[in-house]
């Protein structure tokens, strides 16, 4: 089986690649660029200089959160396509806690991490809850709470809990105790980037080295035999999606302290949908989803240089991103959900 | 006294106006769903339909070939997603969201493309007042036509069969994959017209994120309308009604985000069972797989 698996991950690194350079190609030629003028201009944008770089990794860490979060809950066979509402939250959470209440910076920061992981968790448990106890269909309520997270931070961030010295859609500038230190000077990458390849390790060993693990990959691969051998699906499935929002909603928190240094509603440009691509490229392995959001990270950076460079529209890399997902929706693993 | 008469008609006048898209989105999406085949890719085919009906209209000169042509193109991508959920037998929720990322964008790159510049296209001709009125009430028409093909002739038999129990409806002589194949094909057609009712009925022009989630809103009141023609139709014209009201109750102090969640949050009572006996079709969602 696991050799099986392997091909298939050779097989669909393939696909990715014809996809990227394919489809890349093609776009660049209709807006009349050579494709050589485009991808160079897109790989010197991710690694022309070392600022370029750490943006580069910048955004594979914002991906990151995302892909591991949703790496979990596919593990255990819920469908979470809610990592867009769970970042948004835990960011909102972090920037308007980490603005309102003054401390030095070994709270401040635990603090603001904290209450990202917390908001993204409870609003990752809701469609967990209602699947466990309700039996409620969680790709449809995740895709529901996505646009209610939204709906739910810009009525918070300029209603009841709006801050001053916040623009419009925003909170305040969080205090400098409560900033994520820099990792490399000048530029927006922190440490965030190595907590992010800290927790994909750690998630690693959890899913395959202990009990709990294991118990959330049989729900998600043998729903039926693990229901027979005594573990609770329900709470699985609970656990599994509140791990799950905990992540995303980390990451967004990630995002307000180290890069932005505010929460604002915009603060994604999808990163917990790409982050779908990312997991499934990845093989729903944290390790390979590390590579993953690499490749990722490379095309949004890049993606940006590409069109200020080379005047192709940056648009491409969402075009292809959205090719990939549905060129990788065979994945057996995702095809297992269960239907209890 | 007049004055009142009036009012209540405009609300009325614009809650059509503002259902009208997601009826035709809901029903494309009922059809595809009673023949087992999620279609979250809903958003992205409502996009497809505005915006190739603009290109397109902008070419000819012609809004009603634009019309033909969203349709079409709603059709083509609804065929993509069922190809890969029918022969492929892929995830159908992981295709539907790679879908709606894919049409965004390619809308978006295509805007550039044509028209050079981002955001919005020019305007174009549009189909006018009486378009507009008549894709309003053809989507009334399309609404009882589906409820009538779905329980009234053997091939909404066929359809709901497949949605129920695909091995089931083989081993009576059906061919399950072609038939969840067209199911999805024709609610594409169908919910491509949404598309094309907010760019060339309502408005002149595409614009970035115009449809602004309208498919996911549909997907709701699928739900809410309990996988029905006229069930999925009357949860529109309720989100329509809501959407129409909100000017007014902006101004009377409720906030325009909790007006905004109203469908979605409907939609998750619904889901949980809260709103009374709602049932999926037995087979939705699950791909077949020829033993």
């Amino acid at each position: 089986m696991n050799a099986l698996w392997r091909v298939r991950g050779l097989r669909d690194l393939l696909v990715v690649i014809v996809l990227v350079f394919g489809v890349g190609s093609i776009a660049m030629l209709l807006a009349h660029v050579s494709p050589i003028d485009g991808f160079s201009a897109l790989f010197d944008g991710a690694f022309g200089t070392w600022e370029e770089i750490a943006e580069t990794l910048v955004q594979t860490t914002n991906l990151l959160f995302p892909a591991l979060g949703i790496a979990v809950a596919f593990r255990a066979g819920m469908f979470n396509i809610g990592a867009e509402g769970q970042l948004i939250l835990g960011g909102f959470a972090a920037g308007w806690l980490g603005a309102q209440v003054p401390a030095p910076a070994w709270i401040a920061i635990p603090m603001v991490l904290i209450a990202g992981a917390l908001a993204g968790g409870v609003w990752g448990a809701i469609p967990g809850f209602l699947r466990a106890r309700f039996g409620a269909n969680e790709v449809i309520a995740t895709l529901m709470l996505n646009v209610i997270a939204v709906l739910l931070a810009t009525y918070l961030v300029t209603g009841p809990l709006i801050q001053a010295g916040g623009g419009a859609q925003e909170t305040a500038l969080l205090p400098k105790a409560a900033q994520l230190g820099d990792l490399v000077p000048d530029s927006r990458l922190t440490w965030a980037f190595p907590l992010a390849l800290v927790l994909a390790f750690a998630l690693r060993w959890v899913l395959q080295r202990t009990v709990f693990g294991y118990e959330l990959r049989a729900a998600g691969e043998a729903p039926e035999a693990a229901k027979r051998a005594g573990i609770d699906l329900g709470r699985t499935a609970l656990v599994a999606m509140a791990i799950s929002g905990a992540l995303a909603g980390l990451g967004g928190a990630t995002i307000v302290t180290g890069v932005l240094h505010r929460f604002n509603v915009g603060l994604s440009p999808g990163y917990g949908f790409i982050g779908i691509a990312v997991a499934l490229v990845g093989n729903l392995d944290p390790l390979w989803i590390c590579v993953a959001a690499l490749g990722f990270g490379i095309l949004q950076s890049g993606g940006i240089a590409m069109q200020a460079e080379a005047e192709v529209p940056k648009q491409v890399v969402s075009l292809v991103t959205g090719l990939v997902i549905i060129a990788l929706a065979g994945r057996r693993v995702v095809a297992s959900r269960r239907t209890t | 006294m007049n004055g009142w008469i009036g009012a209540l008609l405009a609300l009325a006048a614009l809650t059509l106006i503002k259902a009208t898209p997601l009826i035709y989105a809901a029903l494309g999406g009922v059809l595809s769903e009673r023949s087992g085949v999620v279609n979250i890719g809903l958003e992205g085919i409502l996009i497809a339909g505005a915006f190739t009906a603009v290109i397109v209209s902008g070419a000819t000169g012609s809004p009603v070939l634009g019309a033909l042509a969203g349709v079409v193109a709603g059709a083509l991508l609804a065929a993509l997603l069922a190809y890969a959920a029918t022969r492929l037998a892929v995830d159908q929720i992981v295709a539907g969201t790679g879908l709606n990322i894919a049409a965004l964008a390619a809308a978006a790159f295509g805007l550039v493309l044509v028209y050079h510049q981002p955001g919005a296209s020019h305007e174009v001709p549009a189909l006018g007042q009486t378009g507009e009125d008549a894709l309003i009430v053809l989507a009334l028409v399309a609404a009882v036509g589906l409820h009538l093909a779905l329980t009234r002739t053997p091939w909404g038999l066929r359809v709901r069969a497949c949605g129920e129990d695909p091995s089931a409806a083989e081993s009576a002589g059906i061919d399950a994959l072609r038939t969840r194949f067209l199911a999805v094909v024709i609610g594409g057609a169908i919910a491509a017209l949404g598309g094309v009712f907010l760019s060339l009925g309502e408005l002149d022009l595409y614009s970035d994120g115009m449809t602004a989630g309208r498919g996911f809103i549909a997907l709701a009141a699928v739900i809410f309308g309990r996988w029905t023609p006229l069930g999925a139709t009357g949860a529109a014209i309720f989100f329509g009604f809501f959407a129409a009201l909100q000017f007014s109750l902006q101004r009377a102090g409720v906030p325009s985000e909790v007006m905004q969640a109203l469908p979605y949050v409907a939609a998750l009572v619904a889901l949980a069972g809260f709103a009374g006996r709602v049932r999926a079709p037995a087979s939705d969602g699950v791909p077949y797989i020829r033993p």
